[in-house]
């Protein structure tokens, strides 16, 4: 009688484990939801090609050499291969060009989330002097000079260019900037096979010993938040992330949690590019990231093997989904012009 | 005497039995490997690798998450209440095959079996923000069941920590928990055989390896960790009097982590208190004891050496009614661990005891796991313990050797 009240016990205390299901505090990697689109700004097939064209157009910039699409390059992961951006007369940024892929599932933007939406980001860079060195009110002037987009923009939202209307016409284009099921996703549909041996111990180390889920959490594989690696912070005058924007020393070195799906289509990593591959960057982790005092508390070294860390960068290669394929479209000519202009570079 | 080998062989299928259904039960409700994670696991959705290097021993986040109060660093604003999440329990424990040969002058006492190693019942998660608890509960186990002496029903553990008090990284534990005291925890090491340094003291004396009644003040200042604390000495307190020992704690890491897997540690501690008389030996006036201790814990690639030395003096000693007894103890404990799945241990302890106790121990361990999954690992090991001097076993000496494969798993 005591023995099966001892397993009694037992079975009670497995059942209630076993039952609360695989889904933590943290959220789990599942497939991306649909798309949230905001309400002042629906997607419809004229604006999106509105905003494709403008996406590619350098007349948006100052010297009319570079566009949107200079920095986030559609045949390299819609971000692009260079450590950091280059602007206009080629000047140099400081920072590495985020993906446009999957960027509306991002609740901020910019590394370090100074613009809360897609269409307060779209403005960012053609006001940016190294970047696109631009106002705004220069940009809106031209486009209004230019035929093509000013019958569009009345068109489509029943004015001329305006700053607004720029923006919504980037931003939902942009949120068409999607990627199609990984072979992540498709394991998760019960397709086994769809990871390698070492993608799946790559998964199983992602959850426990590589630390990852901590922040690259959620359908985005992205926590939202800001954090400290310590990415430069052993430099003089380091980049210091987040605090510019909110001044609370807190947020000294904190960067944004970039999204881990396609990944492995945007080389150099890091908010400076400072990693070449994913094998560097998990070298990176493996370290316990850059010491200083604002270091995020789950960075510590892992004691990763060598084998480990191939099954890591492994797993993270699983997470590339097929992005949509655009071609430069042709643009509106300029009034005093007869053809069409074409997209800039890719 | 056929009667007697009847019912040992019913006893023994029964066992059998019991352990297979355990286990089959465990198979049974793990779905996939992921999912068969225990109660904080569960509540974040993480393997249990993200804070174990090997189960049950903590990496480098897992000390952290402990001294923090039961919350992840750094995530304490997302934390949820048991309340908001997964119910917070788990259970420990190991089965398996045991072999055990004591022998003295006069001959050995061997004994062998199939033996449930005993249960643990872990509740432990945040009562509120800040406020975190654990509560390590052993029911009672019959000794037919386990295969050895019964397990009596007991408060392994029972604690709650205010955490982030006054600075973050400040925390108080409150009630029965492991101290601070003890560098590398005797809960959470990798074998089974124990530190002698931690259990060995004279009788009546109170060992370092069990848990204490009373309160432990944390804070982590940069790589500094401190810890003071006030306890009774529970273990050997039959009165269970108001807290009179008191001891303090000083580490170090160098480099990044906390000496788990990642930098090297470095500590001291100094514990001093009243020695609680033995009520089976009569009682009698309470004697004062001091420890004082340092340890290292080395890591390079992946290997750890952990090293313990303590040194003790106990004002007398209770049954030889003596003068002071000294000891020095320690140990040097080498693991590695090439993979998530694989570890390797070897540690030697060590123990003299001058004075009338003259007790000398000498233990060699060797021993690893194979994870057959995060949270179930098949274990072997070898232990040879040699004891010379012991009041008990004359000067002739015992040794002991014990030999085990088994599975441990918690859920």
């Amino acid at each position: 009688m005591r023995r099966l009240r001892g397993l009694g016990v037992v079975c009670v205390v497995v059942s209630m484990g076993a039952n609360v299901g695989a889904q933590g505090q943290f959220l789990a990697n599942t497939a991306l939801p649909p798309q949230p689109v905001p309400a002042d700004n629906p997607i419809t097939d004229a604006k999106v090609r509105l905003g494709a064209q403008l996406y590619f157009d350098t007349r948006l910039s100052a010297d009319r050499t570079v566009s949107c699409a200079t920095c986030h390059r559609p045949k390299e992961g819609w971000a692009n291969h260079g450590t950091t951006d280059t602007g206009i007369r080629g000047q140099v940024g400081g920072r590495n060009s985020g993906t446009i892929l999957n960027a509306g599932y991002m609740h901020f933007q910019f590394w370090d989330g100074r613009a809360a939406t897609l269409e307060e980001q779209a403005l960012g860079p053609i006001q940016n002097p190294i970047e696109m060195g631009e106002t705004l009110e220069s940009v809106v002037q031209k486009l209004n000079a230019i035929p093509g987009y000013h019958e569009q923009f009345e068109a489509v939202f029943g004015t001329a260019v305006s700053a607004a209307t720029l923006a919504k016409a980037i931003a939902a284009f942009e949120r068409t900037v999607v990627s199609g099921p990984s072979p992540y996703d498709r394991f998760l549909e019960g397709e086994r096979d769809a990871l390698s041996r070492a993608a799946q111990r790559g998964l199983d180390l992602f959850r426990g010993k590589g630390h990852c889920l901590g922040c690259h959490s959620g359908p985005t594989f992205a926590d939202q938040r800001y954090h400290n690696l310590g990415v430069g912070m052993d430099k003089p005058n380091p980049d210091l992330g987040r605090e510019k924007i909110s001044t609370l020393l807190s947020d000294r070195g904190r960067f944004k949690t970039p999204t881990l799906r396609n990944i492995a289509l945007t080389a150099p990593y890091l908010h400076d590019g400072s990693e070449a591959t994913l094998l560097a960057v998990v070298e990176f982790y493996n370290r316990g990231g850059v010491p200083n005092a604002n270091l995020d508390p789950l960075m510590v070294p892992l004691a990763l093997s060598e084998g480990e860390k191939s099954d890591l960068v492994a797993f993270m290669e699983a997470l590339s989904g097929t992005p949509p394929v655009v071609e430069p479209p042709a643009l509106p000519p300029d009034a005093a012009s007869a053809g069409a202009a074409s997209g800039g570079a890719l | 005497m056929k009667r007697t080998t009847s019912i040992e062989q019913r006893v023994r299928t029964e066992r059998l039995i019991a352990l297979t259904t355990l286990c089959a039960l465990f198979v049974l409700l793990m779905p996939e490997r992921a999912e068969a994670i225990p109660a904080f696991a569960r509540k974040y959705g993480f393997n249990c690798t993200m804070c174990h290097s090997s189960v049950p021993r903590l990496n480098d986040l897992g000390s952290r998450f402990r001294d923090n109060g039961y919350q992840l660093p750094g995530r304490e604003n997302d934390e949820k209440t048991v309340l908001e999440s997964a119910p917070p329990l788990a259970v420990r424990t190991s089965a398996g095959f045991d072999y055990v040969a004591v022998s003295h002058d006069s001959g050995a006492t061997p004994r062998s079996g199939v033996e449930l190693s005993g249960l643990d019942i872990l509740a432990a998660g945040l009562l509120a923000p800040d406020l975190g608890f654990v509560l390590v509960y052993t029911p009672p186990l019959p000794a037919d069941v386990r295969g050895v002496a019964e397990q009596e029903a007991g408060l392994e553990m029972a604690n709650v920590v205010f955490s982030n008090l006054l600075a973050s990284g400040v925390a108080v534990r409150v009630g029965r928990f492991e101290p601070a005291y003890v560098a590398f925890s005797v809960k959470r090491h990798l074998s089974f055989s124990p530190y002698e340094a931690y259990g060995t003291t004279f009788v009546g004396g109170s060992p370092a390896d069990e848990t204490q009644e009373g309160i432990e003040a944390t804070a982590a200042i940069g790589a500094l960790r401190m810890a003071a604390g006030l306890v009774n000495g529970s273990a050997t307190n039959r009165r269970n009097d108001v807290p009179a020992d008191g001891y303090l704690r000083l580490a170090t890491v160098l480099g990044a982590g906390e000496g788990q897997l990642g930098g090297q540690r470095l500590g001291v501690m100094a514990h001093y208190g009243l020695a609680r008389p033995d009520q089976t030996l009569g009682g009698g006036e309470r004697r004062g004891f001091v420890r004082l201790g340092a340890d290292a814990s080395v890591n390079v690639s992946h290997w750890n050496l952990a090293l313990q030395v303590i040194w003790s003096r106990d004002d007398a000693s209770l049954w030889a009614a003596s003068a002071a007894v000294a000891t020095l103890a320690g140990f040097a404990e080498v693991t590695y661990a090439p993979r998530s799945d694989l570890v390797a241990l070897a540690r030697y302890d060590l123990v003299r005891m001058d004075g009338a106790a003259g007790l000398d121990v000498a233990r060699g361990t060797l021993g690893g796991r194979y994870y057959v999954i995060d949270n179930l690992a098949l274990h072997v090991e070898y232990s040879h313990r040699q004891q010379n001097g012991h009041w008990l076993v004359g000067r002739g000496g015992q040794r002991e050797d014990a030999a085990t494969a088994r599975l441990d798993l918690i859920f």
